[in-house]
C-alpha cells in the first residue's frame, strides 16, 4: 500500500455527499491488462483491457444506497442513484464506517516489474506449448495467457484513504487424446511465480493417460481429491455455510454448531488474509475493515463465521474484515481473502485408492443440505504410491458436510485454486456410481 | 475514411445503459442500486489473427482518433500466427418485440412493494428464510464494421427470482422459482411463484435420498431443455469444432438420436436469449443441430464458418465489453406426439425428474452432468415417492440414443449461460422426455 494522493473528485464527492447523508464511502479502481488465446498451437487473438470504475455507497440513519460507473467524471449522477437507492432501503442497526487505522504500507501481491505487453503473453503459451510437447499423443486444443495490474482506491468519510497496487500472471491450456481431454491452469502475482512449461506438460499428461479408461462398479471407495476438486466442492457447499449472512438468515447447516467438532480432527480452514504472495492478501477488506486471521474451523471444531459490517450489526457482533467485491461494480459482499485448508500432513498416495482431478458440476450440489452428486474428470486407479490406468467416468456422490469427518489425510504440497490454497485430501468410504 | 493499411476487417461494438437490482431477504429491502456502463470493444483482422481493445466511455469520432485505435489494435493482432476467413450471413436487424408494460415506466418504489409481496407469499409454515430478488437491464448497443455495416438497437431484460428454505429437525430444503423475460415488466400478480418455491421447499423435508444407478427418467421440459442445453448445444459451438474440442467434430450426417429427434437453437424466438442481430452483426435464424437424429448443423460465429461449414454464422453473442464468442440463444428439443400417460406407461419403472439447478459439460470428451430439483419415483406408469437431490450424467453419443419418446407440448425457460468468464442470457426448452437406461445419481443407499 502506498500513500494516499489526494484525487480532486473523491475530495468533492465527500463535501457534496456528506451534506445529504450520515456516511459514504468510495470504491475505485483501474487496471489494464494484456491477454492472448491459443487455438490448437497458434496464436489466434491478443487483446488489451483498460478498465476504470468506481461504486458509491451512501448510509442515511441506517438505510444503505449504493450505486457504480465506469466513468469516474459521472460521480454526480453515481451519487443521486445511491442516495435514491438508499430511501427504499429498510433502516437497519448501524454503527457506522471503519475509522482510519495506520497499516502497513506494503502490498502483497504486486510485482513491479511485471511487463504488461503482448510479448509477456506470447513467452508464456511459448512455454506451455514447449510444456505440451512432452505428451505427443495429446493436441493442444485451446489456451490462454493474461497479465493484469490494478490499483485500488478505498475512502470514507470518515478519513480513511488507502489504495494498494495488484498484478496479476494467469495462464490455462486445454489438450485432447482420442475422446480424452486434459485441463491445467496457474495464477499468481508475478511471472517467476507460474510455470507455464509444467501447466503445459500437466494438461497433455492428463489427457495421454486418462485415455482408455475402464468402468468401475458402483460402490464404496477411498477417493483422494486433488486441490482443484476440493475447492470447488469446498466453494459450492461448504463455504457458504460460514457466511454470517446465511447463519444470521437461517440458510447455514452449520449456524447452531459453533464448538461442535465438525470434521475430522486433522482439518483446520481458515481465512489468512496476510499469507505472503498470495493472490488475496490485503490489509483491509472492501469496506475498508483492516483484515485479520480469522479461524473458521480449528483441529476439527467449529469455531467461526465470516461477517461484513451490515451482518455484523444486525447480530451484534463485529465485522471480521471479510467484505470481498467481485469487481468494482459489485456490491461489498461476504466471502474471504485466502481460504486455507491445513493440519497435520502425509502420504495420500500410500494405500489404494481414486485419485479425482476435478468434478463436473459441482455449482449444482445442494448448498443447504450439503447432497451433492457430480462427474469425475481424469480419475485414476492409485497403487503403489502412485498413479494407475486411468478409471472411464463415474459418479461421485454422497453429504458434502458429512464426508469432511471421513477425511483421512491430507497431502504434502498444497497449491492455489482461485481464492482457496489447499492440499489434495484423501476421503474414506466415498460412494460411486459407476456405469 | 481511410483506416491504416494492412486491415483486412474491423469492427466496433458498443454498449451503454444501466442495470438495476433489487435484493429482498426475509421482508427487508437488503438493496436497491443502479449500475451506469459504456464499453466499447474493438476488432481489427490483421493478416495472421485478431487484435482487439476493450475500453470503457466511448465517443465515436470518425478520424484521426478512431484511426490510432484501429493502429493499436491492428498492432496486437501483429501477435497472432492463426488463419482467419470471415464468412457471411444475414444482414438484417430483427425489432425487438414490443414489451406489455415498459420497466422504465415503474418507479423503483413499486417494484419494491411487488418484490416484496411475492416474497411475502413465500411464507409458509416451516419456511424458516425467503429471499427474493429482482433485475432489470437496459442496453443499447451500437454496432459498425469496416464492411459498411451499422446498426444500432436497445433492449430491455428484466426478471426476478424468489428463494425459500424450510427447515425440521435438522433437516434443510429449499425451492426457488426465476422468471426472466425481454417481453416487459413481469412483477405483478406473481405472488404464486412464492407459494411454489415455498411449497416445494416444504415438500422436500419429506423426500428421501434417491439411489443412485442406471433406469428409466421422464425429464420435464425445464430439465430436458437443460439437457438439450449442456449434451447438445455446446458441443455443437463452432469454437469448440474448429479447436479440435468436441466430440461432434466431422460427424456431420452421423445417426446419433432417434428418427423424430430434433434439436434447435433460435436466437429469432421471442424467448430470453432474443438478439435482433448478433455481435459481428449477422442474424441466424432456426439453427436445426440435430435433425431426425442425425447430426445435422453446427452454431458458427463468421470465421468458424469459414472454417468448419456446416451451419450458419449469426450465434456470436457478447457480453458487454468482451469479445464475442459463439453461444447458443434460445435451445430445445422439439416437440414429438406422445402424450403424457403414454410417456408413463412406456416408463413403467423409473423416475420423473423436474426443475434444474444447472449443469456442466466437458465437450472435448462428451460427458455432461445436469442437476434436478427434485424428483418422483415412477412404479407402475405412477409417480409415487418424492426423492431429492437426483442429477444426471451421461455421455452425449450414447445418451441421445434414449431419448425415446417426446411429448406434444414444449415450455421455454429463462437463464444464464457461463463461458470462457462471459455470461449471457438464454433459455431452454422441451416437451416431457422419456430417456431410458439414465445414469442417475443420488446418495441413497438400501
Amino acid at each position: 500500500m502506498r500513500w494516499w494522493v489526494a484525487v480532486a473528485w473523491i475530495e468533492e464527492l465527500f463535501t457534496v455527499g456528506e451534506q445529504r447523508v450520515d456516511e459514504l464511502e468510495v470504491y475505485g479502481f483501474s487496471g489494464t491488462s494484456i491477454s492472448a488465446d491459443l487455438k490448437q498451437r497458434r496464436v489466434s487473438l491478443c487483446s488489451s483491457s483498460v478498465e476504470t470504475g468506481l461504486c458509491i455507497r451512501t448510509i442515511d440513519k441506517g438505510k444503505i444506497g449504493s450505486s457504480s460507473t465506469n466513468d469516474p467524471q459521472q460521480w454526480q449522477a453515481c451519487l443521486d442513484a445511491a442516495i435514491a437507492g438508499g430511501r427504499l432501503a429498510t433502516p437497519q442497526e448501524w454503527k457506522g464506517l471503519p475509522d482510519p487505522v495506520a497499516l502497513p504500507t506494503t502490498d502483497f501481491a504486486w510485482d513491479p516489474d511485471l511487463v504488461v505487453e503482448p510479448a509477456t503473453a506470447q513467452e508464456l503459451l511459448a512455454g506451455m506449448l514447449e510444456g505440451a510437447l512432452e505428451y505427443p499423443d495429446a493436441a493442444v486444443t485451446s489456451g490462454g495467457a493474461g497479465v493484469a495490474v490494478g490499483e485500488i482506491t478505498f475512502a470514507n468519510s470518515h478519513g480513511v484513504r488507502y489504495t494498494s497496487r495488484q498484478s496479476d500472471v494467469s495462464i490455462s491450456l486445454e489438450a485432447i487424446s482420442g475422446q480424452s481431454t486434459g485441463y491445467e491452469f496457474d495464477h499468481a502475482f508475478s511471472r517467476s511465480q507460474v510455470n507455464p512449461q509444467r501447466v503445459g506438460e500437466q494438461a497433455a499428461c492428463l489427457a495421454s493417460r486418462s485415455a482408455g479408461g475402464k468402468d468401475i462398479p458402483s460402490g464404496e471407495y477411498d477417493v483422494v481429491l486433488s486441490p482443484m476438486a476440493y475447492a470447488d466442492l469446498l466453494s459450492g457447499i461448504f463455504v457458504p455455510a460460514l457466511s454470517g449472512r446465511n447463519v444470521l438468515q437461517g440458510r447455514s447447516k452449520l449456524a447452531t454448531k459453533i464448538g461442535e467438532t465438525i470434521t475430522a480432527p486433522l482439518l483446520s480452514f481458515f481465512d489468512d488474509p496476510h499469507r505472503v504472495g498470495a493472490t488475496g492478501s490485503t490489509w483491509f477488506d472492501a469496506e475498508g475493515t483492516p483484515t485479520r486471521r480469522l479461524d473458521f474451523v480449528r483441529d476439527g471444531v467449529l469455531t467461526g463465521f465470516a461477517y461484513d459490517l451490515k451482518t455484523a450489526y444486525r447480530a451484534g457482533l463485529q465485522s471480521t474484515g471479510s467484505a470481498i467485491r467481485g469487481g468494482f461494480a459489485g456490491l461489498p459482499a461476504i466471502g474471504h481473502h485466502n481460504f486455507v485448508v491445513d493440519g497435520k500432513r502425509d502420504e495420500v498416495f500410500d494405500e489404494p485408492a481414486i485419485y479425482v482431478h476435478s468434478v463436473v458440476g459441482a455449482h449444482t450440489a445442494n448448498p443447504l443440505s450439503g447432497d451433492f452428486s457430480v462427474e469425475m474428470s481424469n480419475p485414476f486407479w492409485v497403487r503403489d504410491g502412485e498413479l494407475a490406468e486411468p478409471v472411464r467416468g463415474a459418479m461421485l456422490t454422497g453429504n458434502f458436510f458429512d464426508l469432511q469427518r471421513q477425511v483421512a489425510t491430507l497431502g504434502k504440497e498444497s497449491r492455489a485454486v482461485g481464492s482457496y490454497i489447499l492440499p489434495p485430501v484423501k476421503i474414506n468410504n466415498v460412494r460411486v456410481i459407476g456405469k | 475514411m481511410t483506416e491504416p493499411s494492412g486491415i483486412r476487417y474491423y469492427d466496433l461494438r458498443q454498449v451503454s445503459g444501466q442495470s438495476t437490482h433489487i435484493d429482498v431477504d426475509k421482508g427487508v429491502i437488503e438493496s436497491a442500486g443502479t449500475i451506469f456502463f459504456n464499453k466499447a470493444v474493438i476488432r481489427v483482422l490483421g493478416p495472421r489473427g485478431w487484435g482487439i481493445l476493450e475500453f470503457d466511455n466511448y465517443s465515436h469520432e470518425p478520424g484521426k482518433k478512431f484511426n490510432d485505435l484501429l493502429a493499436s489494435a491492428q498492432k496486437l493482432a501483429l501477435v497472432a500466427d492463426d488463419t482467419v476467413n470471415l464468412g457471411d450471413g444475414s444482414r438484417i436487424v430483427r425489432p425487438v418485440p414490443p414489451v406489455k408494460e415498459d420497466c422504465r415506466d415503474v418507479g423503483i418504489e413499486e417494484k419494491a412493494e411487488l418484490l416484496l409481496a411475492i416474497e411475502k407469499a413465500a411464507d409458509l409454515p416451516l419456511v424458516t428464510s425467503r429471499r427474493a430478488n429482482y433485475s432489470e437491464r437496459i442496453e443499447k448497443v451500437r454496432f459498425m464494421d469496416s464492411s459498411g455495416n451499422e446498426y444500432c438497437y436497445e433492449i430491455c431484460r428484466s426478471g426476478f427470482s424468489v428463494m425459500a428454505v424450510a427447515s425440521r429437525n435438522g433437516t434443510v430444503q429449499m425451492g426457488y422459482e426465476p422468471d426472466h423475460t425481454i417481453l416487459g415488466f413481469n412483477l405483478r400478480h406473481r405472488e404464486e411463484m412464492g407459494r411454489k418455491a415455498a411449497a416445494t421447499a416444504v415438500a422436500l423435508l419429506d423426500a428421501g435420498a434417491a439411489k443412485g444407478g442406471k433406469m428409466h427418467a421422464i425429464l420435464d421440459p425445464e430439465l430436458a431443455g437443460v439437457f438439450a442445453h449442456e449434451a447438445v448445444g455446446h458441443a455443437s459451438e463452432g469454437d469448440l469444432i474448429e479447436e479440435g474440442n468436441s466430440i461432434l467434430k466431422g460427424r456431420t450426417g452421423e445417426k446419433i438420436g432417434d428418427d423424430h429427434l430434433t434439436i434447435v437453437d433460435d436466437p429469432s424466438l421471442h424467448e430470453f436469449g432474443f438478439e435482433p442481430v448478433d455481435a459481428e452483426g449477422i442474424a441466424a435464424g432456426r439453427t436445426e443441430i440435430i435433425r431426425a437424429g442425425k447430426v445435422n448443423a453446427f452454431l458458427h460465429n463468421r470465421q468458424t464458418l469459414a472454417a468448419i461449414g456446416n451451419g450458419v454464422a449469426g450465434h456470436a453473442r457478447a457480453m458487454p465489453g468482451e469479445p464475442p464468442l459463439v453461444r447458443m440463444s434460445n435451445t430445445f428439443i422439439e416437440t414429438g406426439d406422445a402424450t403424457e400417460d403414454e410417456i408413463f406407461s412406456e416408463c413403467k419403472d423409473g423416475i420423473y425428474l423436474a426443475g434444474s439447478r444447472g449443469g456442466q459439460v466437458d465437450p472435448g470428451r462428451g460427458v455432461f452432468q445436469f442437476n434436478a430439483e427434485y424428483g418422483y419415483l415412477i412404479e407402475n406408469g405412477e409417480r409415487t415417492r418424492m426423492v431429492r437431490d437426483v442429477s444426471l450424467s451421461g455421455e452425449i453419443l450414447k445418451t441421445l440414443h434414449g431419448i425415446a419418446l417426446c411429448g406434444k407440448k414444449r415450455v421455454m425457460h429463462s437463464g444464464y449461460c457461463g463461458k470462457g468468464g462471459q455470461s449471457v442470457p438464454v433459455s431452454d426448452g422441451a416437451p416431457l422426455v422419456l430417456l431410458r437406461d439414465a445414469v442417475v445419481g443420488g446418495s441413497g443407499v438400501d
